[in-house]
């Protein structure tokens, strides 16, 4: 490829071809503009007229150019240029392809992968045999044909892990076994590792080192920590020098069980600083769902930190017999525990029967002997269903007979009467010590402190249980602390009391360490390697490079110290480990850890994949020379007089509106419906609405009654209604009418899933809905309709009351009118309203029931009232109601129950309030 | 054997059916030149028509005594009851003239510089058949020259005067019809007479022969008035059997203007010959104003 001033050129001698413009510029310029066909019948009085002067025939200069830079950009164009072309890295004999294969790569493992793919395609077509060298998992080397890397290539995944010195040695190693000297292709990801610049100069032995890296840093989460109750979220980034944002997202379970986003923060790297932190203040029910966290759009290991039990406070009942006396507070059986679990949960205090019910993780009872039968029912059942239960021994529990004779569910083991005091003054021998914890219990491996010694307790009845129950115990080999489990869960007894009275445990720190071990508290800060030791560690759930969790088969367990301390590798893969009841959340980078960028020697050329990205500007060109040639087009036009300007102008604006109607639709689309009104409209006069039912002669019918409703209510009421609106229940908003008429035809479509959920929205804030089935001259004597039966249908899944059939005392029948008798077009059908509550009772010498609630939601009748509200344009009615005077006088009460409905859905029971006005005036006595 | 579609539905309507079509299509460009001529009409109020003195017709003009020589009959017994004179009831006299009408429907009035303007043939129809329709009112007789249509009265000649008027006339300009004329009847001459001035001429000079009166009326298309053309133009006739291209358009308007002045007068000065009246009517311009300087024009006594 030629390169010109920075751009190549794929045939550049298609470049002569720019020597042709000078003599195009010359053709051009001798071709006159073509005449203009002008239909003319005066013609005749032209013939024979000659023109004075000879027009200039010579295409003006602008459009020459025009023609001449479209020629000129086509030219080019054809020629292929390419900006930034790739410089073919030539080469013979073998080469090796270095991959770091970290997580720190694993974002950009495509770029990565395809970059390897053009490498042993073009180590392909050299033919140079290839060998690839994972240092996250070194091999040995093996030279093939590059197709047969390409396949291997697809099953390649970077690892977890960052390559560390072993895994270097090791591929020294295999360097050092290769006997062929061969070019190397370092794929680097970017991160220091301890050791590398031995391989990069044993590399350099061999032959040319290249080396891509990816220009963005790596960015890694180190664990969670919880610091004053926020969790504090800490990350590092391999290169410093740009600002830099990331979305850190925390998942868990939603109460619906599917894991989500829970919640997300920002993260921002000031220019200058590797590190960024972030606090996240989050409700302690919130927080304890968290499982992992997250960055956004970041693919890798590093980018994900697991969580476990130390964002989780657990929740711990402390239930003691003794009355709670402030003058004693040291003496408290509680205060010991109140202070060694406040910083790291949630306590709980108050009546077992209270606390119960809140389902805590631990139920610690301190001294307590016996508890009511049907509370112990219900903490023995909490405790099998998987309740921690810790008890404490004390005077009470001494003197008592609590599982004496035989074993209590609640209670580890039999106990014998009294207990027993050692080193008191009245008793012999010196206060006891512990013994160091065994091996197998959940204390192994902590220090005792010299200075714990235990003067009190309770003794354990000999049985052949009890060896299994013991977890702990004194320098004399009787225990001090059992375990039982119970179910899913377990009972614990300690021996002593849990304030110092009977021991100094309390006071030692290795009392809140052996809580933390029995998961009573739960660590706030990460377990040191010494907090671990003795404990082994098994993979559940492990990381892949990508930050994906997937089963741990059969991976050998972690020693605790090394769970902790150690860097992860092959040997100890990030992910959720267990041991016991704990849980321990190991991620890629531990606490304190520091990603630093990849040192390179200056003899090692570094390529970044940005900047090796071709750019062809043929298709620019080309396009740029169609542009010009489409201007020409019109310019020539223009320039004979074959395109007037006023069609120009006429064009542009065609093509304008064009533009306009093609970018229209989406807004026309968003907007509502053509003619619909505003919600201002809507609601800057009271608008009766009723609901468009598909039916044309019903809607009709409809709008005609509630404009004829409306004329009523204008005349008669100070109620002045807007022209009526016809609610199309799937697209309108119903808030804004506080009635609806919804007559009901048998072939009404369901109303969708979404105009239900309005409706009942609807009904709930105090709209009020007059169903019309339109049918009671057909439906007397509880014969049925279609309109009734799709009534049914319709009002199944809507929030309607209970419904009676009108009581002659409710409010409808006096909100304006006084009316017995409420007639539409058919004269008496029967009328349901929401029932009235059961207690309401009628007060002697009161003519109404006390019904003091809120409006109805729902009128339900078949009288067809809008057909007997209906009038046409000259206010004149549209439909025979009965016949004769008799006729006039039904009309009028269809009217007059028009007016009472809109006044009840208007003033609600204003006038069912009257009633009390009597009494009112009996009390005061007047 | 196959047809096309369009073969078959023709075959399928047959001949009586083809014939309706083109029947139906005929008739359709009737009503509008109809109406549009009759609501013109319409607009003009009938003037005092009449000759202004005694004679043959239907309006009452005045009693007068009997004279000597008057037959019984004639005497007005409801006049005459009322003293012990006898009267005559005397009606104005009212004599039909004849008009004849010829409408220039050659490819040069097939024109319209614009889509909002009528073409000039169109205009001239209109104007005639307008003036035809006051003419009948006013009880002339009107008819075309060429013998196409004989003078006669009534609606029906409106009918029959707009059916001609559908047909256009193949020739490039039309020469004036100037045979079968009657004598000493009026004469409408509607054209643009952008044609051989000699036809004109012949024609003119043959009716006044004659002794025909009458009237040319001009119809330009506003374009034909202000030739608004610029840049390189090849100017056609409608038929494109005459052309002229030029390169510079505006160059040309002074003189084009000059010529077409030039025609004009020649035309005002043949008509003044033949005593005749001349007039011009733009397309661009109401038909109204058009119709209103025709009707005075014809009114004019001689």
């Amino acid at each position: 490829m030629t390169m010109i001033a920075g751009i190549g050129f794929a045939s550049p001698w298609l470049l002569l071809g720019l020597l042709v413009l000078p003599i195009l510029w010359l053709l051009l310029r001798a071709v006159p503009p073509a005449a203009k066909r002008q239909p003319f019948p005066a013609v005749t009085l032209l013939l024979g007229l000659r023109d004075d002067e000879s027009l200039s025939d010579r295409t003006p200069w602008w459009l020459l150019l025009l023609r001449m830079l479209a020629v000129a950009a086509a030219i080019v164009g054809l020629s292929g240029p390419v900006l930034n072309p790739a410089q073919d890295i030539t080469g013979s004999g073998p080469l090796l392809i270095v991959m770091d294969s970290s997580w720190a790569g694993a974002p950009h493992w495509d770029q990565n992968r395809s970059q390897i793919e053009a490498e042993l395609e073009e180590a392909g077509r050299a033919g140079r045999p290839v060998a690839v060298l994972r240092l996250t998992a070194p091999e040995p080397l093996q030279f093939l044909a590059a197709g047969q890397w390409s396949r291997q290539l697809a099953g390649m995944t970077p690892q977890p892990w960052v390559a560390g010195p072993d895994q270097l040695a090791t591929a020294q190693e295999m360097i050092t076994a290769t006997e062929l000297n061969f070019d190397t292709l370092w794929l680097s990801d970017g991160i220091e590792m301890a050791g590398r610049a031995d391989l990069v100069s044993r590399l350099a032995e061999r032959g040319a080192i290249e080396v891509y890296e990816s220009a963005e840093p790596a960015i890694g989460l180190l664990p969670a920590t919880y610091e004053d109750g926020a969790i504090v979220l800490r990350a590092r980034r391999s290169a410093t020098g740009l600002a830099q944002e990331a979305t850190v997202q925390a998942f868990g379970l939603d109460p619906g069980g599917a894991e989500r986003a829970l919640t997300s923060a920002t993260l921002a790297f000031d220019a200058a600083s590797a590190q960024a932190e972030v606090q996240l203040s989050l409700p302690m029910e919130l927080r304890s769902r968290i499982t992992r966290f997250e960055i956004q759009n970041t693919r890798s290991a590093g980018a994900v930190s697991l969580t476990d039990d130390r964002l989780r406070r657990r929740e711990v009942a402390l239930i003691s017999a003794q009355s709670t006396d402030e003058g004693l507070a040291l003496l408290s059986p509680l205060h010991y525990l109140r202070q060694a679990l406040e910083p790291t949960a949630e306590l709980l205090e108050g009546a077992l029967a209270d606390l119960l019910p809140a389902n805590p993780d631990v139920v610690v009872l301190a001294d307590v002997a016996r508890l009511a039968a049907d509370q112990e029912t219900a903490l023995t059942e909490w405790v099998e269903q998987g309740g921690l239960l810790l008890r404490f021994a004390g005077a009470r529990l001494a003197a008592s007979d609590t599982a004496r004779d035989t074993e209590e569910p609640l209670m580890p083991v039999r106990l014998r009467i009294g207990g027993r005091s050692i080193g008191g003054a009245m008793s012999w021998g010196e206060p006891k010590s512990l013994a160091p914890f065994a091996e197998g219990t959940p204390f192994y491996g902590l220090q005792i402190p010299q200075d714990v010694t235990v003067s009190s307790q309770v003794m354990a009845q000999p049985d052949p249980e009890l060896a299994n129950r013991v977890i702990a115990e004194l320098s004399d080999g009787t225990p001090l602390v059992t375990r039982k489990p119970l179910g899913q869960g377990q009972v614990i007894l300690f021996h002593v009391t849990a304030n110092a009275e009977w021991s100094t445990l309390p006071l030692s720190g290795l009392f809140v360490e052996m809580l933390e071990r029995l998961a009573v508290s739960s660590a706030a800060k990460l377990p040191d390697a010494e907090d671990l030791e003795g404990t082994t560690w098994r993979a559940t759930e492990v990381l892949d490079g990508f930050g994906r969790l997937r089963d741990a088969d059969t991976l050998p367990g972690v020693n605790g110290p090394d769970l902790v301390a150690a860097a992860a590798g092959p040997g100890l893969q990030p992910g959720l480990y267990t041991s016991g009841n704990r849980a321990y959340a190991r991620n890629v980078l531990r606490d304190g850890d520091t990603l630093r960028p990849a040192v390179w020697p200056a003899s090692v050329p570094v390529l970044t994949y940005q900047g090796a990205e071709e750019r062809p500007l043929s298709g620019l060109l080309l396009g740029f020379a169609l542009v010009l040639m489409a201007l020409d087009i019109a310019a020539a036009l223009l320039v004979s007089g074959l395109w007037s300007p006023p069609r120009t102008a006429v064009l542009a604006l065609a093509l304008g509106f064009g533009l306009a109607i093609g970018a229209g639709p989406q807004e026309s689309a968003a907007q509502s419906p053509t003619g619909q009104p505003s919600a201002t409209d809507l609601t800057s006069d009271l608008t009766l609405a009723y609901v468009l039912t598909g039916n044309a002669e019903a809607d009709r019918i409809s709008e005609a009654g509630l404009r004829g409703l409306g004329n009523v209510l204008n005349l008669r009421t100070s109620v002045e209604p807007a022209a009526p609106y016809g609610v199309d229940l799937e697209v309108d908003e119903l808030a804004f009418f506080p009635f609806l008429y919804w007559p009901i035809t048998d072939r009404q479509p369901m109303p969708s899933s979404e105009a239900y959920a309005r409706l009942n929205a609807y009904l709930r804030t105090g709209g009020m809905i007059l169903f019309d089935t339109r049918d009671a001259d057909l439906s007397v004597a509880g014969a049925t309709s279609a309109a009734a039966r799709r009534l049914q249908q319709i009002a199944l899944p809507l929030d309607i009351p209970p419904l009676e059939p009108m009581p002659a005392d409710h409010v409808l029948t006096r909100a304006f009118y006084l009316l017995q008798d409420f007639p539409g077009r058919f004269p008496r059908g029967q009328i349901w309203v929401e029932a009235a509550p059961a207690d309401a009772e009628q007060v002697e010498g009161l003519p109404f029931r006390n019904l003091n609630d809120g409006v109805t939601p729902v009128v339900i009748g078949g009288n067809d009232w809008a057909a007997a509200w209906a009038v046409d344009a000259n206010n004149v009615p549209l439909y025979p109601v009965g016949r004769g005077f008799s006729g006039e006088r039904q009309r009028e009460l269809a009217r007059r129950f028009g007016v009472n409905l809109l006044m009840h859905v208007l003033t609600g029971n204003y006038k069912s309030d009257q009633v009390h006005v009597p009494a009112l005036l009996d009390r005061l006595g007047q | 054997m196959s047809f096309s579609a369009t073969s078959r539905s023709q075959a399928a309507r047959g001949p009586a059916g083809q014939m309706r079509t083109r029947a139906e299509e005929a008739a359709s460009v009737l009503p509008p030149l109809l109406v549009q001529a009759q609501q013109l009409a319409g607009a003009v109020l009938l003037g005092d028509h009449g000759r202004r003195r005694a004679g043959v017709g239907d309006d009452f003009w005045q009693y007068r005594p009997v004279q000597q020589g008057d037959s019984r009959r004639m005497i007005d017994h409801r006049r005459s009851a009322r003293g012990d004179q006898q009267f005559v009831r005397e009606r104005e006299w009212q004599i039909a003239q004849t008009v004849h009408l010829w409408v220039d429907q050659g490819g040069s009035m097939r024109f319209a510089s614009d889509a909002n303007l009528p073409r000039k043939v169109d205009r001239a129809r209109l104007l005639a058949l307008a003036s035809a329709v006051l003419m009948v009112r006013g009880g002339e007789r009107v008819g075309l020259t060429g013998g196409l249509l004989p003078p006669r009265r009534g609606n029906m000649q409106i009918l029959r005067l707009a059916e001609h008027f559908t047909k256009d006339d193949t020739a490039a300009y039309a020469p004036p019809e100037h045979r079968a004329l009657i004598p000493h009847a009026r004469a409408l001459f509607v054209s643009d007479f952008l044609g051989p001035f000699e036809e004109l001429e012949l024609a003119l000079s043959k009716a006044a022969d004659r002794g025909l009166r009458g009237v040319l009326l001009q119809v330009l298309d506003p374009s034909e008035e202000s030739f608004p053309f610029a840049g390189r133009t090849k100017f056609e006739s409608m038929g494109a059997d005459v052309s002229h291209e030029t390169l510079k358009a505006s160059a040309l308007r002074d003189r084009y203007l000059d010529r077409l002045a030039e025609r004009r007068d020649a035309l005002d000065q043949l008509c003044r010959a033949a005593g005749w009246s001349f007039g011009v009517h733009h397309c661009g311009d109401s038909a109204q104003a058009g119709l209103l300087w025709l009707y005075h024009a014809l009114e004019r006594r001689p």
